[in-house]
């Protein structure tokens, strides 16, 4: 395939507009895959994706599209995530574009995450096509929505194209666009090879597979080739595309989007953002890397059965091989025994890793809560970065507390703009801008802390404005809070797991929530078990669970027998699900509820 | 009635044949349901027939259990004559307001008059059933009855709690609010007081819901809790025969057909296995004031209790719910309120 013929594109949109079912589409249309080789969200390959609806992995395909000019084009799809808490895997995939089809819903119009994306890929000098989705709906605007996304992003709209990735409108016009006004790659075969890796994940026989884009160069099987960055040598042992699923070649050559494998056993090897050059006549200088990936949010994972924790040590190793974002370190609690401190770049992904480890791995888990990473500043002048409230030096050691803050956009309908103000001053937030994006739609921004964002900002605001806000965020910068430390107490004894770091002014009214929540989830037991909020040596809140008096079957006779020993089994069953904490046994429910808190 | 009670004979002639194989019978217990609710002639027959198919013991003990409103003096001649040597009257309470608050159909001078009755006809064994808990029951009342109970001089007492259970009329109301039972304090100060009156009044306890005086304990309910086999009949009867638990059709229609075509009506259970034989025969046995007995733990199962129950026995010891020592492992009073815990516990 010449590179002139080469097209590498991406698709972006706001979750739910549509951006799975126009990949689809388009593999199914060129034939890629058969109809009968179809599934619906072909490229969302984990159980997880498609029952949520996201895409987690980027996943790419290669497409064979027989222009109406009549040659033959090889275009590269390559699908991205759409949520907030997976930017990075964004960006990775947009710098191995020349191109991006910008799809937004003809009923929705342009939303939060639409723009963050567009600007990503502007960012990266990319050809935008928009694609204006679901004009078969009766609700259809497209003529509105260009007209959006001329005054809101700044892009013409002369070349969108309308289409229903539903029902097949505009497929072939979306691919007509992408061969005309999406450049071929530039790049020459013969130069020294530059590839960039943008993605990788493990097989158990051919080991870190990584997912290049060819700058530069050629690739072919049995060439010795060297990782620029880490300086890691390798042989290729496999080198294909993928038509979704991973195909062999003879061949990749600049322009070419694909994979390479190389007996690599350690992911840390395959570092993405790397460029892969050959050993022999290596290029001069590597491509532009990315941005790292840091963790935005912390939280602590225990086993509820103690005997589980190497299962738990095993199962983070492995969802690390595939997720390099996810960090992870030995801790220990007071209260929950031995666990691990892990970072995860949003709540999304937090959430997705607990539910993975907790069915693919089988494994019983009590998360602590989530906590943001603090800048302490100590009183003899340093500075720690502390993500755990049990780390957190005394008051007296601490000379001033900063925490993240988040720019937050957030579109809503006219009518809700009060709420979300609302919602939002709660939550501390900064009032920055207010732009009207048509006459029906607002887009709002404000600095908010992240630590008030993950403490359920977003439930929030989808229920104080009936589901129509949509939001985004990113990292804006630290600023000086008043920041206390709020402790657990059961019976007495503090919950280290149970501490959050909280602002002073939320403190009391966190603390009595709390307590009133656990006061709900701690079952009876055979004495009273007063619980306890504490600000150092002040208690903000009590509650008590009361004792049961009796618990003791009064009649046992002859046919009593069988049922009793069932009901004896059931309470049995409930009890392995507590973890003792001290003296009080806490369902492991209670630790989930109280502590997930989206 | 007369279909059932034919049925019924024919399926104790039935197992008597298969029962003569196992030797005698110590007890015999007649229960339900109502059994009263019969007229004599037919409840007599079945004692009847229950004389002439099974072998019993010369002193062996045949209860039956009688409402306060069914039966007069002739009634229980009947049955004294027929074979029963100990009654049981499900009297409840000795407040009239209270017995109407349950539903109960009889009143209290009626309740009063059966024991009378009883004993006059010459009963030397009779229990009576007292509630607590009850909806608009105070402590007054509760001691009152239990004066009372006590003074009519029966031999042995049982004490139950009351237990809303789904699907009944006081559930309903309960759901409603309507129900005003004691609360949670009241109740167990109920049954504190039951637990030390009854002693002090002669009738000792020796299950979590069972007094008596010195020697007239129920053996019928005892071999429920130390694991002795028996055979039920009769529609919904359980037995505990040859290690497995069976259940009758529980279908009074069905049963009549079944047992008049000749065949068993029991339903099948599998056969216990070793580790539920040994979590039934503790649970049961702690039921018991004298709690699990470590040799026959041993007669039965070939090896201790330790051997099983090590660190079971040491955690309810530290939660002063079991009292252990040579001779076996037993409640302690905390532990016989929350018994449930304990039980639970010993499940394997």
């Amino acid at each position: 395939m010449q590179t002139k013929n080469i097209r590498n594109f991406s698709i972006i949109a706001h979750i739910d507009h549509g951006k799975s079912t126009l990949a689809d589409r388009l593999i199914e249309y060129t034939g890629t895959l058969s109809e009968r080789e179809m599934e619906a969200q072909v490229l969302d390959s984990m159980d997880l994706e498609r029952e949520r609806g996201i895409t987690i992995k980027a996943q790419t395909v290669r497409l064979n599209y027989t222009a109406k000019n009549g040659e033959v084009y090889e275009l590269n799809l390559i699908d991205t995530p759409g949520h907030v808490d997976f930017t990075y895997e964004v960006s990775r995939s947009l710098a191995a574009c020349e191109g991006a089809l910008l799809v937004v819903d003809a009923t929705q119009g342009v939303e939060a995450q639409t723009l963050a994306n567009v600007y990503m890929a502007l960012e990266h000098d990319l050809a935008i096509i928009p694609v204006i989705n679901k004009i078969d709906l009766p609700s259809a605007e497209p003529e509105m929505v260009k007209k959006e996304i001329e005054d809101v992003i700044g892009l013409d709209t002369s070349n969108a194209v309308l289409a229903s990735a539903k029902t097949g409108i505009g497929i072939e016009e979306i691919l007509e666009a992408i061969v005309h006004d999406i450049p071929a790659p530039s790049g020459e075969r013969d130069k020294p090879l530059r590839a960039l890796i943008f993605d990788s994940y493990f097989d158990s026989y051919k080991g870190v597979i990584a997912h290049i884009r060819l700058m530069d160069g050629r690739i072919r099987k049995g060439m010795q080739l060297r990782m620029m960055a880490t300086g890691k040598l390798f042989e290729v042992t496999d080198v294909g595309c993928f038509r979704p699923a991973p195909v062999d070649v003879d061949e990749l050559v600049a322009g070419d989007v694909g994979f390479v494998a190389g007996s690599l056993k350690n992911v840390r090897d395959v570092r993405v953002g790397d460029t892969v050059t050959t050993v022999v006549n290596p290029a001069a200088e590597a491509l532009p890397g990315y941005r790292g990936v840091t963790p935005m949010v912390y939280c602590g994972l225990y086993p509820v059965d103690s005997a589980d924790y190497d299962s738990l040590k095993d199962a983070l190793e492995k969802l690390q091989l595939n997720d390099a974002a996810l960090v992870f370190e030995p801790e220990t609690s007071i209260a929950l025994g031995f666990g691990y401190r892990c970072g995860f770049l949003g709540l999304l992904h937090m959430d997705v890793i607990q539910e993975r480890l907790e069915r693919e791995y089988h494994l019983k888990l009590i998360t602590t809560a989530p906590s943001v990473i603090y800048h302490v500043h100590k009183t003899d002048g340093e500075m720690m970065a502390i993500d755990n409230p049990s780390k957190l030096p005394t008051p007296q050691e601490i000379d001033f507390m900063e925490e993240p803050y988040v720019k937050a956009t957030v579109i809503v309908p006219n009518d809700y703009v009060g709420a979300v103000m609302e919602v939002s001053q709660n939550k501390r937030g900064e009032f920055k801008t207010m732009d009207y994006l048509d006459t029906n739609r607002v887009m709002l921004i404000y600095h908010i802390p992240l630590s008030e964002i993950i403490y359920d900002y977003f439930d929030q605001l989808k229920s104080m404005t009936r589901g129509y806000a949509s939001l985004d965020y990113e990292l804006a910068d630290y600023k000086e809070a008043k920041l206390v430390k709020l402790d657990i107490l059961l019976n007495g004894e503090a919950v280290d797991a149970l501490s959050t770091i909280v602002h002073v002014d939320n403190a009391a009214y966190r603390g009595r929530q709390l307590a009133a929540k656990l006061k709900e989830l701690i079952p009876q037991q055979m004495f009273e078990i007063p619980i306890q909020a504490a600000i150092g040596n002040k208690i903000v809140a009590r509650e008590n669970v009361r004792a049961f008096r009796k618990d003791v079957l009064a009649k046992c006779y002859g046919g009593d027998i069988t049922r009793k020993r069932k009901l004896l089994e059931k309470q049995k069953e409930g009890k392995k699900r507590m973890k003792s904490v001290g003296s009080v046994e806490v369902p492991q429910e209670a630790f989930m509820a109280i502590l997930k808190v989206h | 009635m007369e279909a059932y009670t034919e049925a019924l004979c024919r399926e104790i002639a039935m197992q008597g044949s298969l029962f003569a194989a196992a030797g005698q019978a110590v007890t015999v217990y007649i229960g339900g349901g109502t059994p009263t609710a019969l007229p004599l002639s037919l409840l007599e027959r079945i004692l009847r027939t229950v004389q002439r198919c099974f072998p019993l013991a010369a002193d062996a003990e045949f209860s039956v259990e009688a409402n306060p409103g069914t039966v007069d003096a002739a009634y229980l001649a009947g049955l004294l004559a027929a074979g029963a040597n100990r009654l049981s009257l499900g009297v409840q309470s000795f407040n009239d307001r209270l017995l109407q608050r349950i539903g109960r159909i009889h009143t209290a001078e009626q309740a009063r008059q059966a024991v009378f009755m009883a004993q006059a006809a010459g009963f030397k064994n009779v229990s009576l059933d007292l509630m607590y808990g009850l909806p608009g029951q105070t402590l007054a009342d509760l001691a009152a009855s239990v004066a009372e109970a006590a003074e009519l001089q029966p031999q042995h007492i049982s004490i139950y709690g009351l237990q809303v259970e789904e699907k009944t009329v006081f559930f309903r109301q309960q759901q409603q609010g309507r129900l005003q039972l004691p609360d949670e304090a009241v109740a167990e100060t109920m049954y504190d007081y039951m637990t030390e009156e009854l002693p002090r009044r002669g009738f000792i306890r020796y299950e979590i819901s069972n007094f008596a005086r010195s020697g007239f304990a129920s053996r019928h309910n005892l071999g429920y809790w130390q694991d002795v086999p028996y055979l039920g009949m009769g529609t919904a009867a359980h037995s505990y025969w040859a290690g497995r638990r069976q259940e009758n059709t529980v279908d009074i229609a069905a049963y009549i057909r079944q047992v008049m075509e000749g065949k068993l009506p029991a339903h099948e259970e599998e056969p216990a296995a070793r580790s539920l034989h040994m979590e039934e025969f503790c649970f049961l046995a702690l039921r018991t004031v004298q709690g699990i007995d470590r040799q026959k733990f041993v007669d039965k199962f070939d090896c201790t209790l330790e051997s099983v129950y090590a660190p079971v026995l040491a955690d309810m010891r530290g939660k002063g719910l079991l009292a252990v020592d040579d001779v076996g492992v037993r409640l302690t009073t905390r532990g016989m309120k929350y018994g449930n815990v304990v039980f639970a516990a010993f499940l394997l």
